[in-house]
């Protein structure tokens, strides 16, 4: 009797600890939806089409997730700057967003293993004489505030000791300062360089070079502590790549040598 | 739902750089007043002058100035002069946009102003043998900027807080841009922020007060 009133106990605690110990990836899925914060300005990975339409790489991507999760994905805009509210703040679950990880962020939020990989070019107004990376010494140069790319080139403005360095918010207002002039060069990932050029909507630009940059990894993010998403995150995103789903992504959005995403003689 | 632990010791040790940044910011604000309200003093005379060609270029600057948003006005000094051709940079492109914006409110609270004045002192004034610009200049203006000083404190106020829109025209040394960068880099947006925040209140407290203190003793009866 005692040991039956006893044993009813320990189960209903059971029970209930186990509601109280729903995670985030148990919430997603519960919810039905799964919201990813995208970029939506950074082509071709995240933009809108004619109908206004979120469209990219990491768009499809978020899709892909949601149907591997069962649930409907939600694209939450997120320019740059925004990403870390908008997961903070409980607006978004996920951040599909071209993210680099740098060990000073991932002491805030929680990085997966890397789920693309860029290479950084130069892009230069063409009245600005610039031939190569070497050349920006010296020049005002731009580059979209807060990514990978911007805080590398700001370190080379700083160590070469002359020309300009600036900020803008967003990717768009990078291409449109470059092409009036107002700056002479920039440092983006190859990616972006090329779709920009390609669009048409910036004159008197041209890729000259590549940077010499590191390979800017990026990952998915989510909250620090919920690593039962990170852990289903970082299976997804092998699972890609070993379905081939990554290889097609990026012939279709980008086109080309498919980029390794794993580094050479190191564990994650 | 606010999954987040703040790292006070990792963000305090940004704030002498973010106090350097307060500076530039202070800066700009300053001398887009003292800019704003020169040209304001030349739109209230401009729409005192009678002259149509005059009065209708301030009535414009007022009207675009006071019925835009300010974001647009910087944006537009930028982005907008550099498609003619004119590159600004950032901190002159900030400067410009706050100082037309401060103009057209700060020629405002001079009409104000000048409404508290009777005529019969310009009348007075011209009496004693005046022209009408010295009447204006000895003693409607002085009367005027007195009567306009609180209100011109609040644009001031405003001026500072405006400063903070210049990350969207590149602008990374004044407080905003350096708070910007800062989380940019690390991600501790809320830490940042929040200090941000109380350094912009300091200031444009101090302004308040200041500019009261001031009052109180320049305009005693």
């Amino acid at each position: 009797m005692r040991i039956s009133v006893l044993a009813f106990g320990l189960m209903a605690a059971t029970a209930l600890a186990g509601q109280a110990h729903a995670d985030k990836l148990d919430d997603i899925i519960a919810s039905g939806t799964l919201r990813c914060a995208v970029v939506l300005d950074f082509p071709p990975m995240g933009s809108r089409d004619e109908n206004n339409n979120p469209i990219g790489f990491d768009v499809d991507y978020c899709n892909d997730l949601a149907k591997a999760l069962g649930v409907t994905a939600e694209i939450v805009e997120t320019p740059f700057p925004e990403r870390i509210p908008a997961l903070m703040s409980g607006r978004v679950d996920v951040g599909v967003a071209s993210t680099s990880d740098t060990l000073e962020r991932a002491k805030t939020v929680g990085m997966t293993v890397p789920y693309f990989a860029f290479e950084m070019a130069v892009t230069a107004n063409d009245k600005s004489g610039i031939k190569s990376f070497e050349d920006m010494k010296g020049k005002t140069v731009g580059a979209t505030a807060g990514t990978f790319e911007a805080i590398a080139l700001e370190k080379s403005v700083k160590e070469w000791g002359v020309g300009e360095f600036r900020p803008y918010q967003t990717q768009a207002d990078v291409f449109l300062a470059l092409s009036q002039g107002q700056i002479d060069a920039t440092v983006s990932t190859s990616t972006v360089a090329q779709a920009n050029v390609k669009s048409g909507k910036f004159a008197g630009i041209s890729v000259v070079g590549k940077a010499p940059y590191d390979i800017d990894y990026v990952a998915l993010f989510t909250n620090r502590e919920e690593y039962g998403l990170i852990n289903y995150l970082n299976l997804f995103i092998n699972q890609q790549v070993r379905t081939g789903r990554y290889a097609e992504l990026y012939e279709k959005w980008v086109g080309g040598e498919v980029p390794s995403l794993s580094v050479n003689g190191v564990y994650r | 739902m606010f999954h987040y632990t703040f790292h006070w010791n990792q963000a305090f040790k940004a704030l002498p750089q973010m106090l350097d940044g307060a500076l530039v910011t202070l800066q700009i604000a300053l001398l887009s007043m003292a800019i704003g309200l020169a040209v304001a003093i030349a739109l209230t005379l401009f729409r005192l002058s009678g002259s149509r060609i005059l009065g209708g270029f301030a009535t414009a600057w007022i009207e675009v100035a006071r019925n835009t948003p300010a974001l647009f006005q910087i944006y537009m000094a930028h982005f907008g002069l550099g498609n003619f051709g004119i590159h600004l940079s950032p901190f002159t492109s900030l400067l410009v946009g706050i100082a037309f914006n401060n103009a057209g409110y700060l020629a405002e609270n001079f009409r104000g102003a000048l409404k508290a004045i009777p005529d019969t002192q310009a009348r007075a004034g011209r009496s004693l043998g005046m022209t009408s610009l010295q009447a204006f200049r000895l003693i409607v203006m002085p009367q005027m900027l007195r009567v306009a000083f609180l209100p011109v404190t609040n644009q001031m106020v405003w001026a500072i807080l405006m400063t903070s829109l210049g990350v969207t025209v590149g602008m990374n040394t004044d407080l905003a841009g350096i708070t910007q960068e800062l989380n940019a880099r690390s991600f501790r947006t809320f830490e940042f922020f929040a200090i941000a925040a109380v350094i912009y209140y300091v200031i444009a407290k101090a302004v308040t007060l200041a500019a009261r203190a001031f009052a109180s003793r320049m305009f005693r009866y």
